[in-house]
Formats: structure tokens, sequence, C-alpha cells
């Protein structure tokens, strides 16, 4: 049978269980004799293993089928949790992954075996043996009872409890003069889609009878929760052997058992128990017992999981392209939108009330649309933060620092397309923090501070925008030292670094090739972090700004629109041209009279409310003439970037419109303050200036 | 009638164009429309031959003349004046402006001729054959080569 079709969600679900696993693990080794996070591990390790078993990565199975075996003895309290056998499984979980990108890239795990690391499990195991060895004979001696038990009856059907309704259907059926069979469906060891054996078990058996109840659950069976074997209960007007037949004719089944049964002899819940024979009673006893095991676990993982959120996301998965597509029709719809209104406002005579009420109608609807759609691209950052905990953990060893990682907002959202790419950049900056950022312990120590550095990643939400922000409480920047590696590196000149503030000199971090760390390691330092980050954030359409008191620690700070598609944004002209200003930036517009503008070093500023605002002639920037004499007086929108301001002067004002955020295209390299195009209501393209880059 | 048993093993389909007093072909390949002359919004900080940018049914497409990447007089714009819209792997969807679009030629190899690069004239750089077609000679443009950015234009 072809897999194929199944690799994506194979994919997507296997990165889930790694990342829980990962999170998990990572509990595990805070508080090793929490049984609910053993449990937690046990079932994603074990669903990580029959989907890799089901899908033919064999090496992937083994690896985790030993990790399960660890696991199920940490759970039964064969085997303590040491730091050490962590160390093991982490490096465990790293193969996985490592397994499931190579599946990713070419659909085939790979030829490493890791064997080491299966070595390495199986000692643990093995260890086991002599801190506990009392109890482990006495359940396997049980498993042998059981399995001995089951072995000689085979008839496992006689296990399944009857409720009352099915109990009516049988005795209906029996009255009509059809006939009752149980069976009991054995597949074969090696087969690999136990689920889909079992689907054909079913149809094959349907054909000839009905189905009253199988054990387990049709539910489970279809999504494999079952050893090798299931059981059924049918009513049929034809021989039990035909039936047999049917089922025994699906490949890879091993054995099917079958025969009439007396409806006395089955279970009816716990309250009638039939008399029947000894041995078969003895049977089903043993039988009730194992079954009624089963449910225990899942009872216990039920109460686990209602407080607090699931452990799984539960998620829709949607392709991407469809969504797009879904993203472009409201882009047409609010483009059509823009057209009405531009003709209701072309001939005021002949338009009707209602149809200004049908625009209305129209603008809630589009808005609606817009924002439903927003949400499905919206996806919290917990999917990219969450392996950062197991990072810092890791770096904290290879560093020998001891740090600690806080994180909050991680339930911020973003579009989906920002969080699959924020994830590097922030990756970078809390590496950078770990190592350059947080001193070693004894100067720690000298100054004062807490042996343990804290690293902070905090998301929120501001306005429009996302503030990430990765803090440290480690060393700060030392400005001195930038500003000499750069004259160092010929950066810049000892003339310009006299004139520089401190923060122009941090932002020379940013530089492509700039690195300050006294020597290259393993973590940072290459030189290549800094000027990725902030290229990456500005592909983003987004901006990266350091904060940093030296001896007290570092904040680096990124901004990053809510949005990437449909903005609301200010309408101006400029020379006849028509450009639109994002509103997020804007923070007012002010009529300014030329008399009000002073010059300061050559350049022209005003002084609004105590404040001294640059401004800029868009005119001038835009390489257009303004229709505008000098002497009149002035429309200028304050735009703002953090807590730098400037003033750009325009022509004239249109008002606010919700526009829909178009690429200039591949062939037009974009300069640096226009961020795109939209297409306005009467077909006409404006472009987008972006505030942030002008200033 | 011979130039209608077209697609042979060897045709090449061109659509005609005139640019100044030229005729020139562009493989009708990498054409995806052919658009009446409309308002173009000018993008600030560009080279002086791309002319801006166009709505093309909610598409904003760049715009750039032909005539003025290839050193000719700067467009005359008159109710002949068209812009083809082409589509290349490399710079995606772009608009070139023409002054005319004539007809559809198939032409052989047989009737394309190399062009020889000892010539002096600039635009030289931008064909990559000459074309024979009823008399007429017909500039082939390398497309690759005209749309390609130069650092000193």
């Amino acid at each position: 049978m072809d897999v194929s079709q199944y690799l994506e969600i194979f994919i997507d679900e296997s990165n889930e269980h790694l990342q829980n696993l990962n999170t998990q693990i990572l509990n595990l080794e805070s508080d090793p004799s929490s049984s609910d996070t053993v449990n937690e591990i046990f079932r994603a390790a074990h669903s990580l293993k029959g989907m890799a078993g089901t899908m033919g990565y064999k090496r992937m199975q083994n690896l985790t089928h030993d990790m399960e075996n660890v696991f199920s003895e940490v759970r039964n309290g064969n085997i303590v949790v040491q730091p050490g056998m962590i160390d093991i499984l982490f490096q465990c979980l790293d193969a996985l992954e490592e397994y499931v990108s190579n599946i990713k890239e070419s659909a085939d795990e790979g030829t490493n075996d890791n064997q080491h690391l299966i070595d390495q499990l199986n000692a643990i195991l093995n260890s086991k043996g002599q801190a506990a060895a009392a109890p482990a004979p006495a359940s396997a001696k049980k498993e042998e009872a059981s399995a001995a038990e089951d072995a000689t009856t085979g008839k496992k059907w006689l296990d399944i409890t009857l409720d009352g309704a099915q109990k009516d259907v049988m005795e209906e059926a029996l009255r009509q003069g059809k006939k009752l069979y149980g069976l009991t469906i054995t597949v074969q060891e090696s087969c690999i889609l136990k689920a889909a054996r079992a689907f054909l078990v079913f149809k094959a058996v349907e054909e000839k009878s009905e189905i009253i109840v199988s054990n387990p659950p049709a539910q489970d069976i279809e999504d494999e929760k079952f050893e090798r074997d299931f059981s059924l209960i049918v009513v049929s007007d034809v021989e039990v052997k035909d039936i047999i037949k049917a089922a025994e004719n699906v490949s890879e089944i091993e054995s099917v058992l079958g025969e009439a049964i007396d409806l006395s002899a089955m279970n009816f819940g716990k309250d009638v128990k039939v008399v029947k024979e000894a041995p078969v009673a003895a049977a089903a006893v043993v039988a009730t017992e194992t079954v009624a095991e089963r449910p225990a676990p899942a009872a216990k993982a039920e109460k686990k999981q209602t407080p607090g959120k699931p452990v799984v996301n539960r998620t829709v998965r949607v392709d991407i392209e469809k969504l797009d597509s879904l993203m472009n029709l409201v882009s047409e719809l609010i483009i059509a939108k823009n057209s009405l209104v531009s003709i209701s406002s072309q001939d005021e005579t002949s338009h009707t009330g209602a149809f200004n009420e049908q625009i209305e109608y129209l603008e809630s609807v589009t808005t609606n649309l817009h924002e439903s759609v927003m949400k499905v691209r919206m996806v919290p950052i917990e999917s990219v933060v969450n392996k950062f905990p197991r990072m810092i953990r890791d770096l904290s060893k290879k560093l020998g620092k001891k740090m600690e990682l806080y994180m909050s907002g991680e339930d911020t959202e973003l579009d989906r397309t920002v969080v699959d790419e924020i994830g590097d950049p922030l990756m970078h900056l809390l590496r950078n923090s770990a190592d350059h950022g947080l001193e070693s312990a004894e100067v720690r120590q000298q100054r004062g501070k807490p042996e343990v550095g804290s690293i902070f990643l905090d998301a929120y939400q501001d306005g429009n925008n996302v503030v990430i922000e990765v803090r440290d409480d480690g060393n700060g920047i030392d400005v001195e030292k930038v500003k000499n590696k750069a004259i160092e590196r010929g950066s810049i000149t000892p003339e310009q670094a006299a004139n520089m503030s401190d923060k122009e000199i941090i932002d020379l971090l940013f530089l492509p090739s700039f690195s300050t760390a006294k020597s290259v390691t393993d973590v940072s330092g290459r030189g290549v972090g800094l000027d990725v980050v902030k290229s990456k954030i500005e592909a983003l359409s987004g901006e990266v700004e350091v904060r940093s008191k030296l001896g007290e620690g570092s904040t680096w700070i990124i901004r990053l629109p809510l949005t990437l598609a449909i903005i609301q944004a200010l309408m101006v002209v400029v020379g006849g041209e028509k450009y639109a200003i994002s509103l997020g930036s804007i923070q007012t517009i002010e009529d300014i009279h030329p008399s009000e503008i002073k010059t300061v070093q050559n350049k022209e500023v005003i002084h609004l409310r105590g404040t001294v605002i640059p401004l800029i002639r868009l005119n001038e920037v835009l390489d257009i003439e303004s229709t505008k004499s000098p002497d009149e007086s002035m429309e200028v929108v304050i735009v703002k970037k953090g807590d730098k301001q400037a003033g750009l002067v325009i022509d004239e004002l249109i008002g606010q419109q919700e526009i829909v955020i178009k690429s200039l295209g591949k062939y037009i390299k974009q300069c640096k303050f226009i961020s795109g195009a939209t297409i306005l209501g009467d077909g006409e393209v404006a472009l987008i200036l972006d505030a942030n880059a002008l200033i | 009638m011979d130039e209608l048993k077209v697609v042979g093993s060897d045709g090449i389909q061109y659509i005609v164009v005139r640019l100044g007093d030229e005729q020139y072909g562009i493989d009708i390949k990498y054409i995806d429309n052919i658009i009446r002359m409309q308002g173009i919004t000018r993008v600030p900080k560009v080279p002086e031959y791309l002319k801006g940018v166009i709505n093309l049914r909610g598409e904003v497409i760049p715009v750039m003349s032909a005539r003025l990447k290839m050193f000719l007089p700067a467009d005359e714009i008159t109710r002949a004046t068209r812009i083809i819209i082409l589509k290349l792997e490399q710079h995606g969807t772009v608009g070139i402006i023409v002054d005319e679009v004539k007809e559809v030629v198939t032409l052989d190899s047989d009737h394309i001729e190399k062009v020889s690069y000892d010539s002096n004239t600039e635009n030289v750089n931008f064909i990559t054959g000459i074309g024979k077609h009823n008399d007429e000679l017909i500039s082939l443009l390398d497309l690759n080569l005209l749309l390609q950015e130069k650092d000193n234009v």
C-alpha cells in the first residue's frame, strides 16, 4: 500500500510529538517524580513509534521503541530518572528530529541507525535489573500467565461486555431466525497497516453480516489503538465459516476464530453475570480484568487533561495556498467596495440613500471577512518559542554557565508566514544573550548578581504590532569595545566614532560580519548573527532595536506587523501623485506655517508641544515638484518609529482608507521607503510609503 | 501561405512590434498579454527606463520603456501604443511599452540570421538574431538581456 499520501500528516504529527516530548522531558528533568509527565511522555513516544512503524520507517521505529521501553520502566517505577538519562533522551530526540527532517527532504529516513543511542538506552534498561529486581519478574510472570490464558481460549469475543441496547438487538435478531457469531481476528505481527487491514476485515464481514459490537470500538481500531487482535459480535443469516473465510481472504491476517455464541454466555455489564460453565467463566474473568485495566489509564489521562489546555493543539491544517486564494478574494471584494465608494463620491446628485446603505453593508461584510480570514492565518508563536527552553538548557551545559529562560506571552498570535520566519532570528538573539550577554558565574558573583543568569523572552501585542523582547541580566553591550572594534575593522573612522551617540554605535553591531566576541565559539561569534537577524526581520516588515546598559544587561526589541496583507492607511497627495502611509505609524496630523520651521544643523525642524521634530519634505524624497507655494501653510504628518519622530510634509490629505498591499513585483528593486503598492477604487495604482524607512 | 503551416519542427512564432522606425520580434512564448496604454504610476528612485507600475486585473505590474532601455528617443504615446506583458522566469511579470503591435510571424531557423557582434551600435546587445520575412527585416529581441538591469544605466 502506498503511504506517501500520509507523509505530510506524518511529518506534521511527528513534529508535534517531538515538540511535546522535548517539553515533557524538560519537565521531567525539573520534576523527576511527576507521573503525569511520564505518562504523557510514554504516550507521545508510543504514538511516534506507531506512526513510524506504519510509514515503514524502521530505524525511527526501533529507536522510539527502545525509548518507549525506558519510559515504560520509568512509569512502572523500576527506573529512577537521572540527569545522565535525560541527556541520552535528548540525544535520542535530536536523532529522531534528524530522521524526520530527512524524511521531509527525501521521504527517506536516512541510514543512520543511531546504534550507540540504542545501546545506551538498553544499558539504562539493564541497569534497572539490579535496582529493582524484585517487582519486575512478578509483573512479567503475571503477563505470561494472562498470555497463556489468552492463547488457550483465543476466543476473545467472550471478553466483550454488552450493554442493554446491544442485547436487545441480538435478541431481536435471534427471534428473526438469524444467528449470532463471535469472531476474533488476529493480524500478522509484521503487518504495518493494522488499521487498514482491520477496515478490510470489517468490510468483508459486513458483506455477510451485521456487526453489533466490536472490541476495541470501531473508532479505536480505525485509529490503530489495538494490539494485534480485535473481536466482533455479528448477526447473520449465513454460516459462520463463510464469514471466517471472507475475513481470512484479507491479506496479512494471521487467524480468524469464530463460532456461534450463546447470548447467555456473554457479559452484560457488571450486574448480570450469567451462569456459565466453569472454564469459560474463568477465562471471562481474566479477560474482563485485562479489559478493565485498559480503560484505567485512559480515564486517568482524561482527568489530567481537563485542567489547563489540551496537551496537543487541536489544529485544522489548511493549505496556505487555499488561504492565499481566499485572501485574494477578499482583496478583490475590498477593491470592489472602494470603487463603489469612489462612484458615490463622484456624482452626488444621482445616488440615493439605499445606495449608501448598500455600501455600508458591503463594508461591514468585507471587514468581517477580512477579520475572520486573518484569524485563520494567525497562529500563536508558541509553536516557535517552545523549542527554546530546550535550547537554553543545552547551551547552559555547553557554555558551562547557569542560566534560566523565562517566557511570557507564548499565546500571542502572529501571521503564519511571520511565525514561520521568526524562529531563526529569535534563536540568534537568545544564543547571543547566552553567549555574549551573560557573564560567567564568577564574574556574576563578583558583581553581586545571582549566580544563575536570567534570559527573558516576552511577547505582547502593541497596537497594530506584535513586540517580542529578548532580555538578559548580563553584561550589556560595552560601547567602547564596539567602537574600538569598528575602528579597527575600518567600519568607521576615529573622527566619526567621536561624533557618534552610544545608540548609533550599538547599531553598528547589525553591520554584516561584525562580531565582538573575543573567541569564536560554537554558539555564536562568527559574525553572521545580527545582520542576518536584522535583514530577516526587515524582510517581514518588522524592525529590531537594542537597548543596553553596561553591567546590567541588554534588551533586544523586535517589532512585527500583525498582518501583512491589508492595512488601514492614510491617503495623501504629493506633487499630484497619490501615496498611502500606514496608519499604524502615524501619530498626528498638523497644520504648520512655514514661519514655524527652524533649522538645526542645516536640517529643518519644527517645535511641537515641547519636542523638536525633524521635517522631511516628501516631494524632495520622491523627486517631484510640490504643487504648493512655499509660503502657504503646510500639512505635516507626524510619524513615529519607536521613540523617534519625524514630520512628513505633504501637499494634500485625502483621507483614511483600508488598502490591500501588493508587491511591486520582482522586477523593480524596491527602493527602501516604498513598501509596496495598492490599487485604488478607480483602478489607479498608489505606492505605499514606509514611514519607518524615512525616519 | 507558407507561414500558415506554423509550428514546424523549428519554427518559432514571433509577435512583430514597432519601435521608432524599426521592427522587432518578441518570442510569443514569453508573452502573457497585450494591453492598451494606460495610466502608469511613477515609482521614485528607479532607473529612467522604468516608467512605473500599472494595475492589470488587480495585480501590480512594473512597466518599462523599451525605447529608453535601448537608447532610442523617448516614447511618443499614440493610439497605437501598447503595453506587452511578458512573463519570464527570471524577472517575473514585466510590461514593456511598444509603439505598435503589427502581426504574428513564424520564422524557422533558415530565416533567422545570427547577429554579428562587430557592429558598433549599442542596441545590438539586445538582439539574438535578425529574421527575414517577406523582404522585411525583423530584429529578434533577447528579452533576458533587455530586462537585465545594468548598473551604468
